[in-house]
């Protein structure tokens, strides 16, 4: 059996479709005990700042109907040892590496991207201007087509590596945000961060996460997600990447369908370390079964 | 990270996602229920560890595995449970053979339990149940019997009295009085703590219970006695990518209870920080 789940994300070969999300994965050498994670398409980075970041206060997550909310507030550690202690691990099981980064000014989003572009073995940065648990900076950028489009092409002219750009659910337009980034030279968007949402305990009256507002993720946003990237992937040329609470193949299949040219599975491992694997393996058994490329799958939704 | 810490396992087991049939649902008064895997491959591991545990039947909700101490482990690995949301009253209404995974064995042991040294342990509700299996584990190594401190709200609030009873010697506190000493366990940890002092003994306390226990019992061993505890705290995947278990540490920033705890020398732990939802 050989069936071709290549995909291409601008000038980036996949060798499959199947990414795991930013936050939800750390730096994939956690997962050593459970698969070999080369067979993945690609991981995304937990979102590296200039420096380490401890993360927001206790309680950071709280499990909401299908879904769940999260504060973490970026807590990593650091570009600079992710580049010294991380990387040469990734690259040596050869793991397809997105370097998720984040910074609150344009300056430093350069100086990130700039720095990653020295290293080998990172295979795309991607822009998280989308983060709504921090206090100042991210979700400004993803919610405004110029400021969105401004840190694009200022990330675009410091590095040769491709450039994706995570979209926030909370753009009002959302289409205008993505053509902003297409124009300002991005390669692919990734479509959708978390939703805010709130959760309160009615026993204490008190929000369940520390920061109030966490970011709402799992099964709960899926067809929030899907009907976002159905939109932006018929507005902008560039690829899009599918995300928003894909946990089985059916969902990934489902989020192509939609017009996804990859997808990332994030919350989907927390519940099951093995997720992101099982997704790829029913992924290309569905393929095998109807002799199709993952490729035929990109938006090849029936609407009439 | 925590050089306080270490393990008292020297056999660390791979972590695994163990798929699982439920072999058998014991309710122990209306709240507390223990529930008996039946697994084909032995999950190995030591006191302290816990398990990730999710019914196969769940599917998008509960969406969250629960974590739980073991309360044994091997072929047939159980876990103590209390009703007090939607994961654990889905857990307690379980019947034998509905299919369960659990991610284990994950997380740092109990220390081990230092030469010439009288472990005092502090058990509050489900609390017992990591603590009982050291108990155990002490008893099948010939190694010193533990003076168990065991609190609850009320006499029903006391699961595996009898097998604690077993492996060690039990004291009881309730805050009614329907049991033992009327009033919280700290009482009688107080008590404790003369009597090793007046024997001149050492002693190490071993402490597992809702947070506000645990904090008075830190309060009480600083300076006095080595006290470790066992940390619970909301969790979403238990084996270190998520983040978001957060225990704040005295000198600023956070260990993880996850992959760092839960057990964890009690003086690293900023106990005032205060809790979202406390």
């Amino acid at each position: 059996m050989s069936v071709d789940l290549a995909v291409d994300v601008g000038s980036l070969r996949l060798k499959n479709p199947v990414l795991t999300a930013s936050g939800t994965f750390g730096y994939a050498l956690e997962y050593d005990d459970f698969f070999d994670v080369s067979v993945l398409g690609g991981i995304c980075t937990k979102g590296l700042s200039i420096l380490p970041r401890a993360g927001n206060n206790p309680d950071r997550i709280a499990e909401t109907s299908a879904g769940m909310l999260n504060a973490i507030g970026l807590a990593n550690v650091g570009v600079e040892a992710f580049c010294t202690e991380k990387l040469p691990n990734l690259r040596a099981r050869g793991v397809t590496v997105i370097a998720n980064i984040f910074a609150t000014t344009v300056p430093d989003f350069v100086a990130l991207a700039e720095r990653l572009d020295r290293e080998e073995g990172v295979a795309a940065v991607e822009l998280n201007v989308s983060c709504p648990n921090v206090d100042k900076g991210g979700i400004e950028f993803g919610v405004d087509p110029v400021a969105a489009g401004r840190v694009t092409a200022a990330v675009r002219k410091a590095t040769k590596l491709p450039v994706w750009v995570k979209m926030s659910p909370e753009a009002g337009d959302l289409k205008g945000v993505g053509i902003a980034c297409q124009e300002a030279g991005a390669d692919a968007l990734t479509a959708i961060n978390t939703i805010r949402g709130l959760s309160i305990d009615v026993r204490t009256w008190r929000p369940r996460i520390f920061n109030k507002t966490g970011g709402l993720s799992g099964p709960a946003i899926k067809p929030i997600a899907l009907r976002m990237v159905w939109e932006l992937s018929r507005a902008v040329k560039i690829p899009v990447i599918g995300i928003g609470g894909i946990a089985t193949a059916e969902d990934a299949i489902e989020m192509m369908l939609a017009g996804a040219t990859a997808v990332q599975v994030g919350t989907a491992s927390f519940v099951d370390p093995l997720a992101s694997k099982k997704v790829l393996d029913g992924l290309g058994a569905y393929c095998a079964e109807r002799n199709i490329a993952a490729r035929d799958l990109i938006g090849r939704f029936i609407q009439t | 990270m925590s050089g306080a810490v270490t393990a008292a396992s020297d056999c660390r087991s791979v972590r695994a996602l163990h798929r699982v049939t439920l072999k058998d649902r014991k309710a122990i008064g209306s709240a507390y229920h223990v529930l008996t895997f039946e697994s084909a491959e032995p999950i190995v591991a030591s006191a302290g560890q816990f398990a990730m545990v999710r019914s196969e039947t769940w599917g998008s909700a509960p969406l969250l595995p629960r974590p739980m101490s073991l309360l044994s482990a091997g072929k047939d690995p159980s876990i103590l449970i209390k009703v007090v949301g939607e994961g654990t009253r889905r857990m307690a209404a379980s019947a034998p053979g509905e299919p369960y995974q659990l991610l284990a064995p994950l997380g740092k042991s109990w220390s081990k339990i230092p030469a010439a040294t009288r472990p005092v342990f502090v058990a509050g509700g489900v609390g017992v149940a990591p603590l009982l299996l050291l108990a155990e584990e002490l008893a099948s190594a010939g190694g010193p019997k533990p003076l168990v401190l065991y609190g609850g709200r009320t006499a029903h609030d006391l699961p595996l009295l009898d097998q604690l009873r077993a492996v060690s010697d039990v004291r009881i506190a309730t805050e009614d009085g329907s049991a033992g000493t009327k009033g919280r366990v700290t009482v009688l940890l107080s008590a404790a703590l003369d009597e090793v002092g007046v024997h001149n003994q050492l002693a190490k306390v071993y402490t597992c219970g809702p947070h506000a226990m645990m904090a008075a019992v830190a309060a009480m061993c600083e300076g006095r006695v080595p006290c470790e505890v066992s940390v619970e705290t909301p969790m979403g995947c238990g084996y270190g990518v998520c983040l978001g278990c957060p225990v704040p540490k005295v000198s600023g920033g956070f260990l993880y209870a996850c992959t760092e705890g839960p057990c964890l020398d009690a003086t690293v732990i900023d106990w005032g920080h205060r809790k979202a939802g406390a």
